[in-house]
């Protein structure tokens, strides 16, 4: 444990437990602390018990395994959603980006992460054999991969496509190309390629 | 290049990515003067980053780099070849992230290895072409050589005399191969019919590109990667967290 001199032991161990925060530097972490420090008791109370209840009762969906306070989840609830579409996500922030949109009505599935053969995550981690359970029981037509169209995600795509093919569900990839704003001079060969691919009648 | 200068030019194969932060990436780069790097991309993961698509694992990329106080920053990139053909195909992208971390493993920090790298290279445009698993047993015992653990395969290990058409003694701690009269004098092996002897022998006199056309009988492929993972497991003194992924791959799906 990182020691500050001159600061009070309590003080050092906030800084200590908020640097470990993501994004958050010794620096940022010693001004929240300060800050933390001149507010109000009812500010620094009101944080503690968010945090607390956070833990406490936000947990996975044991059908989608989205984050959520009742089980199941208010999406896997929800009888407008279509049920016959699955859109499988990496993390519980990418269903909260793509609700966003309102473009999607049916259900979603969280791996929990993607593969990444390097850092030793393997099927087994992920949420994959849940994924294959809920197509061998249900009535789903169609699972739309969403992970990222990074090397790990969309190994991960391919490696949930072999494990679906043989139960006869229509697998599809979402579509990529260029992003809204984009410039053709920077765009890398891969973007331009699948924008070729994907364009549509104007 | 001079230690005064600020920023510097390679060209590399990007063989590792870590996300840090809000939208930052360390990766790590093979390239051709400097070897291993690590250096970040401020803001990457954000849609308007311009070098986004440049820097990804498996890019080989022109790249300019900042020298920083603790990391080296990423400036610019222009990807040279970006290995659709891999990518698009779970055998082979599984291959290539395996050689990437035997690079990563063996090679330390910024020790210039233009030969490797240019193995490299070779391995992925092969790989590229073809689906052989002889492809990953190559550049295995390729990268073992190049890094100087050499594995002895015409003559015994112990007695130096040239190893007889039977079957012989693979002892990594010994660097090679052990012949019939020499198996109780050394550490414990596995033992290598004569076809494996031969692909071994095959894998230091022929190209990749000749090496992944021989006709090997499955039987045989599965021999061949027990002998190079122990040779591995030996140097590294444990196994890449690659290799399961690379051998438990589900069977690709039956084209109606």
């Amino acid at each position: 444990m990182n020691s500050f001199s001159g600061v009070p032991e309590p003080l050092t161990r906030l800084i200590n437990e908020l640097s470990k925060l993501p994004g958050i530097g010794p620096k940022s972490a010693q001004r929240l602390a300060f800050h933390l420090l001149r507010s109000s008791e009812e500010t620094t109370k009101a944080l503690v018990i968010a945090v607390e209840d956070m833990k406490k009762q936000v947990d996975l969906c044991s059908i989608c395994f989205h984050i959520t306070d009742k089980d199941p989840c208010q999406l896997c609830q929800d009888e407008e959603r279509d049920e016959s579409v699955l859109c499988v996500v990496e993390q519980a922030l990418d269903v909260i980006v793509l609700e966003r949109t309102g473009q999607y009505r049916g259900r979603y599935h969280v791996l929990q992460g993607v593969l990444n053969p390097m850092e030793g995550i393997g099927p087994e981690d992920l949420r994959i054999s849940e994924l294959l359970q809920r197509v061998q029981s249900g009535n789903i037509g169609e699972v739309i991969m969403a992970t990222n169209p990074s090397l790990e995600g969309e190994s991960t795509a391919m490696y949930v496509q072999r494990l679906l093919t043989p139960h006869g569900v229509r697998i599809t990839r979402l579509a990529r190309g260029l992003p809204s704003g984009a410039d053709l001079e920077y765009t890398d060969e891969i973007t331009l390629a699948h924008a070729f691919e994907g364009r549509q009648t104007f | 290049m001079t230690s005064r200068e600020r920023t510097y030019r390679i060209e590399g194969i990007i063989i590792r990515r870590r996300n840090i932060g809000e939208a930052d990436s360390i990766f790590t780069i093979f390239s051709n003067t400097q070897g291993k790097i690590d250096a970040v991309a401020r803001s990457i993961r954000k849609p308007r980053s311009k070098m986004r698509g440049h820097l990804e694992t498996m890019v080989q990329s022109s790249l300019f780099v900042a020298r920083g106080r603790s990391l080296d920053i990423l400036t610019q990139a222009q990807t040279i070849d970006s290995y659709q053909e891999i990518r698009g195909n779970l055998e082979k992208s599984a291959a290539a992230l395996y050689c990437f971390e035997l690079v990563d493993l063996f090679v330390e920090k910024g020790e210039p290895l233009p030969e490797l790298y240019r193995g490299l290279k070779q391995f992925l445009e092969v790989l590229k072409a073809t689906s052989s698993p002889l492809s990953v047993r190559y550049f295995e015992l390729y990268l073992l050589n190049l890094l100087g653990y050499e594995v002895r395969v015409f003559e015994c290990v112990v007695c130096d005399s040239r190893l007889p058409e039977q079957t012989a003694l693979l002892v990594p701690e010994a660097g090679g191969l052990v012949c019939g009269n020499c198996r109780l004098n050394t550490g414990p092996g596995r033992l290598i019919p004569v076809p494996i002897i031969k692909l071994f022998r095959f894998a230091a006199r022929v190209s990749l590109e000749n090496y992944v056309t021989i006709r090997v009988t499955e039987e045989n492929l599965n021999l061949l990667r027990l002998a190079t993972i122990d040779l591995i497991r030996y140097h590294l003194e444990r196994e890449p967290k690659s290799q399961y992924f690379l051998e438990n791959l589900p069977p690709p799906p039956q084209k109606p």
